[in-house]
């Protein structure tokens, strides 16, 4: 009976005191600890909240990225795939985390992927539907494998020939068809129908939180946000992925960061990015964060009860406003690349530029939007028409030095480079690559927005009664 | 508001000044009330304000000069002569004013074609005549124009404006800009300053003769509306005085002449606002019969 008091004090609780706070104007409830709702557990946990897995997976997300940039160009590269393969696909144990790696100003807890989560791997969490936007039309999965081999033979991740940045391709893709996929067409998606891990039983036999607790748990984990995101701004988040901001980490106070709970990945990073740069016009990160929020709040005030037909449609509310959210940093992030590349082609071009190291960055601004672009490719929405376009206007690999570039693979795997295009040509592409990503996502951040100079111009000019006749 | 508390001032000066006016007379040639408050005038002001409800709806639905210099920004990037930001290293200072320069002439030049085709061009003319049917010259003067034609005048603003904005941004990259003062260019700035509006006015500020090779005064401007025949096809430019001068409809001014504004075949309702507006239409459509008749179709002349 004490027992069932406390529980039924802290649910209200936890959900009370965010409502209030949030009729406060602020928005400081971190994402966990929940309370546990399940009735028939009669364990000591008194945290439903766990997704511990998919921070393990963003981990070993920024560890095979590390990898794909350490190749000698030939010698190690078996045993480089191998280590690679180790972090993709492997469920070995006591694996190293090679990122983020702790620095004199942000100490971090765990050291291995044990301490977070063993048995993880990237692999079975990955896209595999038919990726158009790579050469040989394979499906997601094979694109990632195809990847790992040409990386393991490149020099420090860079094929200078093809213009590929291997450490780019492979984590910006990842972000998105390991990421975005499993959250928006998975965690976020089927997994929230009324007859698929219901409110009502345990995730797993003996497991103390529900089906559905653990479900949207699993669908923020693949997010990236740090628990305590509502109490941060997005320059703090920034500062937080960048390892230059422990203060804002640190959120229990205990001098090292819990990558579990305090740290903040990849997906959440961008989001970050975007709201605190360009236009500063969006609130992405927030808009994710307070959804999850919302959603978490949801299926706990429902005390382990089946979710109404009106909650999970809430449910799906609040899954809908992640997604939508999610999708656009993705185009923002495609965006941001194209006029990242624009510039580099207009560098490359300056007399007395250096164009080993202009071209080294152009590769790697490619590889980004490449991977972003292949990102967006990987949710739950069909981009039919419009992928195809971008595909097509972005190409298989950039226009290199001798404006050849990737055409298809030889029977070997390797590139063929058939095909040649101006640099005026290209960059014509990269500008119509940001009209689609205005034009089809309405993105509003828009960094590195290439006919912005136009607009500014012009309405500049627009001061001027030049309608004035005579 | 500036501009015309400016152009005043101006007046004044010139009156008091360079015609040797009493303070009496410069009053009542500046504030004459017979002017403001003309038939001509009255129409002027009706004109002004149907117009801008007009142009509520319809500059919504006009393309814009950010859609034309898109467009040619991106037919830039198909040739390869000149690649993007080729002059990207320039010095700003130079970039910037020459943008400035540029885009003032550019504009001027392509407002003085415009405005000489109006004249030139019967179905052109047909609404430009509105503007000259003026008899009396205020400076809502310049606002006295049949919709068409500032339709006309916004899409060669757009089609100019596009133009220069995206060669230079082309050529430049992000260094172009404009020098404003007060928010617009400052060449447009020292036109306004130098009494723009008083070009519709009955005040005749009038140059040197060389001066008026360059700039057009607004004497100058006074003898584009002046029924006289041997001003017939003056002065057609707006600030700048040397595309009549290249295009030989120069007239230098002559401020002891005693000029005649409107229209030659005016007659009493001339100053009918129902006209205004439809007579351009229904004038089009007459000739267009005529024309029609004289190329001998007969089978649509007939219809």
């Amino acid at each position: 009976m004490i027992n069932y008091i406390l529980k039924c004090s802290t649910i209200i609780g936890s959900i009370v005191l965010p409502i209030s706070s949030v009729q406060a104007g602020g928005h400081t409830q971190p994402y966990g600890p929940f309370p546990v709702t399940l009735e028939a557990y009669s364990g000591d946990a008194d945290n439903s909240v766990s997704y511990s897995g998919q921070i393990a997976r963003h981990i070993l997300h920024d560890s095979l990225k590390v990898l794909a940039g350490q190749g000698d160009g030939g010698e190690n590269s078996q045993s480089l795939k191998l280590e690679m393969l180790s972090y993709f696909s492997g469920s070995d144990k006591n694996k190293k985390i090679l990122a983020p790696l702790p620095t004199e100003a942000f100490l971090i807890k765990q050291t291995t992927l044990d301490e977070i989560s063993s048995g993880k791997n990237i692999e079975g969490k990955f896209y595999n539907g038919v990726m158009l936007a790579w050469p040989g039309a394979m499906k997601g999965r094979e694109v990632a494998l195809h990847m790992i081999e040409q990386a393991s033979q490149a020099k420090k991740g860079f094929d200078a020939d093809n213009g590929y940045d291997w450490p780019q391709l492979i984590s910006k893709f990842t972000m998105g068809a390991m990421a975005y996929n499993q959250a928006v067409d998975n965690y976020l998606d089927e997994k929230l129908s009324a007859d698929t891990l219901p409110n009502d039983k345990p995730y797993k036999e003996g497991k103390h939180y529900t089906g559905k607790e653990h479900v949207w748990d699993e669908g923020f984990g693949y997010f990236g946000a740090a628990a305590h995101t509502l109490t941060l701004t997005a320059d703090q988040a920034y500062g937080i992925a960048k390892r230059k901001d422990a203060a804002a980490a640190d959120f229990n106070g205990d001098g090292v960061i819990d990558l579990k709970s305090e740290m903040v990945f990849g997906p959440a990073y961008y989001a970050a990015a975007f709201d605190r740069s360009g236009s500063k016009s969006t609130n992405y990160l927030n808009t994710i964060m307070q959804a999850y929020m919302d959603g978490r709040m949801l299926i706990t005030a429902a005390n382990g009860a089946i979710l109404t037909n009106e909650q999970r449609s809430s449910l799906k509310g609040y899954a809908s406003i992640i997604e939508s959210n999610w999708e656009l940093v993705l185009a923002e992030a495609t965006f941001k690349y194209a006029g990242s590349v624009y510039k580099d082609i207009v560098k490359m071009s300056e007399e007395g530029a250096d164009k080993d190291k202009i071209y080294r960055a152009y590769v790697k601004h490619w590889g980004e939007l490449k991977g972003f672009s292949m990102a967006l490719q990987s949710g739950r929405n069909n981009l039919g028409e419009v992928a195809a376009k971008m595909n097509e206007l972005i190409l298989f690999g950039p226009v290199t030095l001798d404006n050849s570039y990737v055409t298809g693979l030889t029977s070997d795997g390797g590139f063929d480079r058939k095909s040649r295009m101006t640099w005026n040509d290209y960059q014509l592409n990269l500008l119509k690559v940001q009209q689609m990503m205005v034009d089809k996502f309405s993105v509003s951040s828009r960094v590195n927005d290439q006919l912005a100079d136009l607009g500014a111009l012009a309405e500049k000019l627009s001061a001027e009664s030049n309608a004035e006749t005579d | 508001m500036g501009y015309v508390l400016l152009s005043v001032c101006i007046a004044y000066l010139w009156l008091l000044f360079i015609r040797n006016m009493s303070l009496k007379d410069a009053n009542s040639k500046v504030f004459n009330r017979k002017i403001f408050f003309s038939k001509s005038a009255k129409v002027d002001y009706k004109i002004f304000i149907i117009n801008r409800l007009f142009s509520l709806f319809i500059s919504p639905l006009l393309i814009t000069q950010i859609a034309i210099a898109t467009l040619i920004f991106y037919i830039l990037h198909r040739q390869d002569i000149v690649h993007s930001g080729q002059f990207s290293d320039a010095n700003e200072i130079f970039v910037i004013a020459f943008f400035s320069v540029s885009m003032f002439i550019f504009d001027d030049f392509t407002k003085y074609f415009l405005h000489r085709w109006m004249h030139r061009l019967p179905v052109l003319w047909a609404f430009h005549k509105v503007h000259h049917s003026a008899e009396t010259m205020t400076p809502i003067t310049v606002y006295r124009v049949h919709p068409a034609e500032g339709i006309l005048y916004g899409l060669r603003s757009a089609v100019t404006q596009g133009f220069v904005i995206s060669t230079f941004v082309f050529a430049f990259g992000n260094i172009v800009d404009l020098y404003t003062i007060v928010g617009v260019n400052v060449l447009v700035f020292c036109f306004h300053v130098a009494g723009s509006n008083l070009r519709h006015s009955h005040i005749n500020i009038s140059y040197w003769r060389w001066v008026e090779h360059i700039f057009i005064s607004p004497a100058q401007h006074q003898v584009h509306h002046s029924i006289a025949e041997e001003h017939y096809d003056k002065n057609f430019g707006a600030a700048l005085a040397i595309w009549d001068w290249l295009f030989c409809s120069l007239h230098v001014s002559d401020i002891e002449q005693e000029l005649k504004y409107g229209l030659v075949d005016s007659s009493e309702t001339s100053q009918n606002l129902g006209n205004m507006y439809f007579n351009p239409f229904r004038e089009i459509y007459t000739k267009s019969i005529k024309f029609i008749q004289s190329t001998n179709i007969y089978w649509l002349a007939k219809k």
